[in-house]
């Protein structure tokens, strides 16, 4: 029975794991290439998040449309918040970039608060279920799944297969050496940090489809905290090691939910969380060059 | 002798700056509560610049040490106030909340002291998160429902006197850590201390190969403001509301306050926090009465405004402008 319900659970992890994966992607792309820590990360997930939500309700139109449409939001927000503050603030301290972006997500979740209002909204999007003989998958979870392996593999493309994602990798590795190359490395800045932030908002979309209790404007913080948890297992610098973590923190948060259900008198789901952030620490000190990466 | 009193001139401005306040509380009791928040921005900015303004490194998950320094003075009260020791059960508190801030920023100090910057960040964000939720995960110390002793409080102490410790002696106490905690910071600014984290915060390697121990200072430092942050927890939350609630004092919204009230005032001087903390405290104090709600959404582009434009905050400015005058000698 309990190998069972283990079994459900991890499988529905790994189908989670792969959206928390495309969440954190653009978290590892901004850090690799610009060194800046996004610590409004989930404020922006929270946007794509009314993104899907508003589309559906208001115009009627499904989270398929709102794919495209919060991938371009994004790309545009990015932009703007590059041009206007993020630009300056590459060579500053740490501290000017976190604060900064701890503001920016203020800014992104007060706006949507005066706009849509601070309590918790929900849509119903059914397309049928898939019945497993462990477990059932809604087929909306499962189009999440499959979208965002297919959006990871397409982003893998671009950076191996194109000279601008070639460039962004040698600025990941070597700034200096980039620029002395003939790379531009602002550009590079630039577009990193838009695509980083259109990912971030797109997988917003897809993160609806696994919030049961509905999306409000401050759903975001958590996933910041969850994204860097990811981050680190896929050693913050490479959106691929973060895909891959997503999915084995995936299936660590749902595994262990159900190993410390067992135990009485404790809450499984805080207790959840408390071991996601003894591996964040942990994967910190031994190694810092994440889970997936190589070795110095 | 001479010369060593000079060296402590700049705190002339702070302590006038409290005692302006102090007194202004003391004699119009309706501006108290604002005194008390003025004070405490203030307290908690001096704690957090200790370690903050001398290295440069950004601790993101402080609020923990707040938040051990109210647990502290939490148990403290529960567990004595049946004993009969009269105000001794405060001092057992405050010792707990201090130990245990102290304690804990000592684990975290060996080993996240090991990493730099953003990966430091990272590593006390999950320090604080973690920390939280195995309080709540294990139901330690009341778990997800925090304590309340508000009547454990009255029961020691008689209804009256209970209420005088939460609406007056917490805040005075307050005031006196923010006197301490200014004198310390100028003690190791002006010490061996001071010199060693300077060249550390300028080029942490280069130091290092000159022979400076790094880790030791880095780690006074970060204890040092750990122990403060405990005793504004102990005193400042727990004493004052007579409740800890894991949701509230873990909340990094509070690291933030402080990381704003010290990079406003200027990170590595001694007025900074002072000045930092006026203006945070006061401009909070003010929007909420004219424009409730609007509080964050006014603030969070000010506060990238004002990273953007004074980096070096408003006693950075003002220190380059005195140097030279005869203001010199009591400004750092």
């Amino acid at each position: 029975m309990i190998w069972q319900l283990l079994a459900g659970n991890l499988t529905n992890g790994l189908v989670l794991g792969a959206v928390y994966g495309l969440a954190t992607m653009g978290l590892s792309l901004i850090f690799g290439v610009l060194r800046v820590v996004n610590v409004g990360h989930g404020q922006f997930i929270m946007v794509g998040a009314f993104v899907t939500l508003i589309m559906f309700t208001a115009l009627g139109l499904s989270p398929v449309v709102a794919i495209p449409a919060a991938l371009l939001l994004g790309i545009a927000l990015g932009f703007a918040f590059f041009y206007t503050i993020i630009r300056r603030l590459i060579k500053a301290p740490e501290l000017a970039s976190l604060l900064a972006t701890f503001a920016i997500g203020i800014l992104l979740e007060e706006i949507v608060k005066h706009i849509f209002g601070a309590e918790f909204r929900g849509y119903n999007w059914d397309l049928g279920k898939i019945v497993l003989p462990i477990t059932v998958i809604p087929m909306t979870k499962v189009y999440a799944f499959i979208g965002s392996i297919v959006i990871a593999a397409l982003l893998y493309l671009w950076f191996n297969r194109t000279k601008m994602g070639t460039a962004i990798r040698t600025v990941v590795e070597d700034s200096e050496g980039a620029r002395v190359c003939g790379v531009n490395v602002g550009w590079s800045y630039a577009l990193s940090f838009a695509i980083g932030i259109g990912l971030t908002v797109m997988s917003g979309v897809f993160l609806t489809m696994f919030i049961p209790v509905g999306i409000n404007p401050y759903m975001g913080g958590l996933y910041t905290l969850k994204a860097f948890v990811i981050a680190v297992l896929g050693g913050l610098t490479s959106p691929y090691g973060a895909f891959f973590a997503g999915l084995i923190f995936g299936l660590i948060e749902n595994g262990s939910y159900t190993l410390f259900a067992l135990i009485p008198g404790v809450e499984p789901f805080a207790l959840t969380r408390f071991l996601t952030f003894l591996i964040l620490l942990i994967i910190l000190l031994i190694r810092p060059t994440g889970l997936l990466g190589a070795k110095k | 002798m001479r010369l060593k009193i000079e060296k402590y001139y700049p705190l002339i401005p702070v302590y006038a700056a409290y005692l302006v306040m102090f007194l202004i509380g003391r004699t119009m009791p309706s501006m108290w509560q604002m005194v008390a928040l003025l004070a405490f921005y203030c307290a908690i900015g001096q704690a957090f610049n200790i370690f903050l303004g001398m290295t440069g490194y950004v601790d993101f998950g402080y609020v923990a040490f707040m938040a051990l320094g109210t647990y502290g003075m939490a148990l403290g009260i529960t567990a004595f106030y049946q004993t009969g020791l009269g105000i001794g059960i405060i001092f057992i508190g405050l010792l707990l909340g201090v130990v245990m801030a102290t304690l804990l920023s000592l684990a975290v100090g060996s080993v996240a002291l090991r990493l730099r910057g953003a990966y430091f960040a990272i590593a006390t964000i999950g320090v604080n998160e973690g920390f939280r939720y195995f309080v709540e995960g294990a139901k330690i110390w009341g778990g997800s429902e925090g304590m309340i002793f508000s009547r454990e409080l009255k029961e020691a102490f008689g209804a009256e006197m209970a209420s005088q410790l939460s609406t007056l002696w917490a805040d005075v106490a307050v005031f006196i850590i923010a006197v301490v905690a200014a004198f310390v910071t100028i003690y190791y600014m002006r010490g061996k201390i001071g010199y060693a984290l300077t060249a550390l915060r300028e080029d942490e390697d280069a130091a290092k190969v000159m022979g400076i121990n790094v880790t030791k200072y880095k780690i006074i430092a970060f204890i040092t403001s750990a122990a403060f942050a405990g005793l504004i927890g102990a005193m400042a939350w727990a004493l004052k509301l007579t409740y800890v609630f894991p949701p509230d004092v873990f909340k990094i919204h509070y690291t933030i306050e402080c990381i704003i009230v010290v990079l406003l005032g200027g990170a590595g001087t001694l007025l900074g926090p002072v000045v930092g903390g006026l203006i945070y405290a006061f401009s909070k104090y003010w929007l909420a009465v004219v424009a409730p709600g609007f509080q964050l959404l006014i603030f969070a582009p000010i506060i990238i405004a004002i990273i953007m434009a004074f980096p070096e905050g408003i006693m950075g400015l003002v220190k380059r402008r005195a140097k030279g005058t005869g203001w010199e000698k009591y400004i750092i």
